[in-house]
């Protein structure tokens, strides 16, 4: 009974989490920034670019999926700290997020106000706050619409597979459902598209109003015919078996993407970098690049904004700007196929001209860049984002084979008001 | 009555055995193929040989080693200082008399069945102000006790540590500190050992307040770790299952060394972090 | 130290820590949950309007609330009747010479220590739709792959019996432990009025093991109510997934508030939904505690 309890570990452990849980500044005294990405950014050579020419900072990259990062952002903005001091924002959260402005560092403290021209102008006025007097967000990235396809499978369907005569076939929705069909009745080991979704957000996103009037904020998806047409293309697709049926961005789409499970993806620009990660080096030459049906369109693009809780504000502020002037953009474009919103960008004829081998050589240039000057944003309403996660399940639900698309245009309709209540 | 196993029982009994260990089976055998194996019609039944590419691939996907070393930290942290605090607390309801004693365990037991989960929000906003999201401090204090534990190291302290023992220790002139130390502790300490057991695989299975609090790229614990590993832009299930493999390992390891203690002295309830 | 301070304040000293935290992590977010559930309260502008029992009518009337009832409940009952009636089998397995005893107990235990999220993993590759085991399983009998997540009664299924493989076991050996205290002279009494096995199963060792019984059965309730990283993982990382499939199909009451929460940052309606979970733990906590002190009283 005189044994007593040797517990040292306890004690070791305690003192270990407080040794632990210390986190902060970097070790070697220089000035550390972070930067919360999702997906891909490309900025990894662009951070160590920027280290040699300011010794004094320690840049700090930390990458999401697009879920995470905007859910871990929110949060973090709620707790009032663990923020990074950089933070990027995808386009579609931006009306959520200028309702909380004041979490941010306004820009234009800082001179951001005088960069104005050199984003294209709708991509400026989404990144402002307070009628364009706060500067919330330095724009990135735009989502020029273009359809991805495999050159293989296409083959194997009969179908023709140069990138002219592909676009040729389908100058419609209508046209491209056409090709689904004669594409399903040579193939049955692959779908023609990846899900309904994807094909609805572009059709969607070529209209300038969906969800949400752009005078009064008000709620129009019911009635506004933009909408219930992507609702019905789209949902026709799924109904007739012609989708993988995988979520983009989900294991099962990469997996698709890494065996080739469907033939083509509405694809912005940034999804160019998605589908090379996903189908890695065996992937390669087997897709190629054309022109939308239903012409151009913007599905996303993002910003980098600051947030208040930061403790290096106008440091972090003079990061975002290099990020994101001219000069970087280019960069990124023409290695990662990330589609600058600078009009000097491009325009410029080595944007315009650049290829990507991946794709088969496809013209990126020429097919996204181009159609630059003519990309309008959607609007999107305030309360967006509790609107379109609906439809997305209604057209889920299409696909699951559970609804027909009249019952699951119904229920979200119902289910969008309800929510909005 | 206590028969020798016939062979329906027999046959019972390989059925337990497969259905237990067929799902581990199942990960180690996925874990060890590359994605092309794995998508075949048939799917593979035998371990293949790319267990230690895929292992190398998921310390490059997601900081794995930060993500074990931040477990470890918070279940051996929230494991000690439960075994202490539980039984210090349970010695005092089980053997000493003060006063609001019975209103004071009434409040334990009531809250036993409660987990403290179900005030997540303000537990967040709580966070948020003492600077704690993102950080292991928002995991590890409040789990650094729970009801259940005092609850059933009242009943241990019962059990196992005669009042006698107690009252000789006072008329010997024993501080009460003293007293827990070398007499209730010891005598505590089956019981203090399957706590301990049940407390880290709590903590280390936790999921759902770590992956509101701690970021899933600065500061994730294993689970937090498989979950992004699962939700992301990564490609393969082998990938995924093979974080899922090392994050069970340590568990599994810490139980074949423990199970002959926690087999017999299970509680009848369970533990909340 | 004075003797009569140490017997006087010691006490206080040895509980204070657990009352301490108790009240700062447990107690307080609770109340402040209540307060906040009277309010308009976004989760990052923080309260917006007093709206005293608004949240409370508005999710009487709110049909996805219902349906993360009804989904909770039914994948409780998906989960619990077999996995009762499976522990109760085992038990009885076990519950004689067996060579290894130890080495069974563990491995009926063992998957009970498998991290949540693991199992979570490895049960939604196996019910995979193009590449699971369970696929190819079912094509054995030339039956067509099943979406399992697009269906209720599959994705109830598929959660239920991810509960089941890390519960399953746990309950048998507190069965066992309870069978094992049934006195051996009502076993020989039953075999000397020529019972059989099953009747004397059925007559003395399911009385005797009545309490044990009742008491996990409360317990996975109040597990059951809490169910929320196998049904989430089940659904995979798409929007659906968090909602618990694209027609909420399997989205728990745990889910439910998490979407709330942390995903359309309604802080309000979630704490609603916290004390609604709150109230129904603390009617099923209440019945455990008469049968625990039913038990303990056996001692």
């Amino acid at each position: 009974m005189q044994r007593a309890y040797r517990t040292p570990w306890l004690v070791a452990a305690l003192v270990m989490v407080v040794a632990g849980c210390g986190g902060g500044a970097s070790g070697d005294g220089r000035l550390r920034l972070t930067v919360a990405t999702f997906g891909e950014f490309g900025y990894d050579p662009l951070f160590e670019e920027y280290e040699r020419a300011h010794p004094e900072v320690d840049v700090v990259g930390r990458v999401a999926d697009f879920d995470s990062h905007h859910k871990g952002l929110i949060t973090a903005l709620a707790a009032g700290n663990g923020a990074a001091d950089v933070v990027a924002i995808e386009e579609q959260y931006m009306p959520r997020l200028r309702q909380s402005a004041d979490r941010f560092a306004d820009l234009a403290r800082f001179g951001a106000d005088g960069l104005r021209d050199r984003w294209a102008p709708w991509k400026w006025a989404q990144g402002v706050a307070a009628d364009g007097k706060v500067v919330l967000g330095l724009g990135t990235d735009m989502g020029g619409l273009a359809m991805c396809y495999r050159r293989d499978l296409f083959e194997r369907a009969g179908l023709p597979t140069d990138r002219d005569q592909v676009a040729a076939l389908w100058p419609t929705w209508e046209g491209y459902a056409e090709v689904a069909e004669r594409f399903a009745g040579r193939v049955t080991d692959a779908r023609f598209t990846d899900s309904v979704n994807t094909v609805y957000t572009a059709v969607l996103n070529q209209a300038e109003e969906n969800y949400f009037a752009k005078a009064d904020d008000s709620f129009i998806g019911a009635t506004n015919p933009n909408v219930k047409r992507a609702f019905d293309i789209a949902g026709a697709l799924g109904a007739k078996g012609h989708t993988a049926k995988v979520a983009t961005f989900t294991q099962p789409w990469n997996v698709a993407i890494n065996q080739g499970s469907f033939a083509t993806i509405t694809c912005p620009a940034w999804m160019l970098t998605q589908i090379k990660e996903a189908g890695g080096p065996a992937g390669a030459g087997k897709w190629d690049i054309t022109a939308i049906p239903g012409g151009g369109g913007n599905w996303g693009g993002s910003y980098l904004a600051v947030p208040a809780q930061g403790e290096h504000q106008r440091e972090a502020y003079r990061l975002a700007e290099w990020l994101t002037a001219p000069e970087q953009q280019k960069r990124l474009f023409v290695d990662d196929g990330i589609l600058p919103s600078e009009p000097e960008v491009y325009r410029d004829p080595v944007v315009l001209q650049h290829k990507d081998p991946y794709f088969g050589d496809a013209p990126v240039g020429r097919l996204f860049a181009a159609s630059s000057d003519t990309v309008r944003p959607n609007y999107r309403g305030v309360r967006d984002a509790d609107v379109r996660p609906v439809f997305g399940r209604a057209l889920g639900r299409v696909e699951d084979g559970a609804q027909d698309v009249g019952q699951a245009w119904e229920q979200a309709v119902r289910e969008a008001r309800d929510v909005l209540r | 009555m206590r028969r020798a196993p016939g062979v329906l029982a027999s046959a019972a009994l390989l059925l337990v055995l497969l259905g237990s260990l067929f799902p581990l089976y199942w990960s180690v055998v996925v874990a060890s193929h590359d994605n092309a194996a794995m998508s075949a019609r048939v799917p593979p039944l035998l371990p293949g040989g790319e267990l230690w590419r895929n292992v190398h691939d998921v310390f490059e996907a997601v900081d794995f080693q930060a993500a074990l070393g931040n477990s470890a930290i918070v279940a051996v942290t929230v494991t000690a200082s439960n075994v202490l605090l539980s039984t210090l607390a349970g010695f005092a309801f089980a053997h000493l008399r003060f006063r609001g004693r019975r209103v004071l365990f009434g409040l334990v037991l009531g809250s036993v069945m409660v987990p403290a989960q179900l005030g997540v929000v303000p537990l967040f906003e709580l966070v948020g102000e003492l600077g704690w999201y993102g950080r292991l401090e928002a995991v590890v204090v409040p789990g650094l006790v729970s009801a259940f534990g005092v609850f059933w190291m009242r009943q241990a302290c019962r059990e196992a540590v005669p009042r006698e023992l107690v009252d000789a220790a006072r008329v010997d002139g024993c501080s009460l500190v003293r007293t827990y130390w070398h007499v209730v502790l010891p005598a505590l300490r089956p019981h203090a050992l399957v706590l301990a057991m049940l407390t880290f695989l709590a903590s280390w299975n936790d999921f759902f307040w770590p992956l509101v609090v701690l970021d899933p790229v600065e500061s994730p614990t294993v689970q937090v770790a498989l979950a992004h590993l699962a939700g992301g832009y990564y490609t393969d299930y082998p990938l995924v299952l093979t974080g899922a493999v090392l994050g069970t390992l340590p568990v599994v390891v810490l139980f074949a060394l423990l199970a002959r203690k926690l087999v017999t002295g299970l509680p009848g309830g369970r533990v909340n972090p | 130290m004075s003797v009569q301070w140490d017997r006087r304040i010691t006490p206080y000293l040895f509980v204070s820590p657990f009352f301490v935290l108790f009240a700062v992590f447990g107690l307080y977010p609770l109340l402040r949950t209540g307060w906040m559930s009277l309010h308009r309260w976004d989760l990052l502008a923080g309260p917006v309007r007093f709206t005293g029992l608004a949240n409370y009518a508005d999710l009487l009337t709110d049909p996805h609330f219902y349906n993360a009832l009804a989904n909770t409940a039914s994948i409780f009952v998906v989960a619990t009747v077999p996995q009762l009636a499976a522990a109760l089998g085992i038990a009885a397995l076990l519950d004689r010479p067996l060579r290894g005893r130890t080495a069974w107990h563990a491995v009926v235990l063992l998957p009970n220590v498998v991290p949540v999220v693991a199992v979570a993993l490895v049960f939604t590759q196996l019910f995979g739709r193009d590449q699971g085991f369970a696929a190819w399983v079912l094509s054995w009998f030339g039956a067509d792959p099943v979406d399992w997540q697009a269906h209720a009664w599959s994705a109830h299924l598929g959660v239920a019996i991810m509960v089941n493989w890390r519960w399953t076991g746990y309950n048998a050996l507190l069965y066992l432990a309870a069978m094992q205290s049934v006195p051996r002279e009502l076993h020989e009494a039953a075999a000397l009025d020529g019972a059989s096995r099953l009747r004397a199963f059925r007559s003395v060792t399911l009385p005797g093991i009545r309490p044990t019984l009742l008491f996990t059965v409360v317990v996975s309730a109040i597990g059951g109510l809490q169910l929320f990283a196998e049904p989430r993982l089940f659904g995979g990382g798409s929007t659906a997934g968090s909602a618990g499939g694209n027609d909420r199909q399997f989205q728990t009451l745990v889910m439910y508030l998490y979407e709330n929460g942390f995903e359309r940052f309604d802080a309000g309606y979630a704490a609603t939904i916290s004390w609604v979970l709150f109230a129904l733990c603390a009617v099923l906590a209440s019945v455990n505690a008469v049968l625990v002190r039913r038990l303990v009283g056996r001692g």
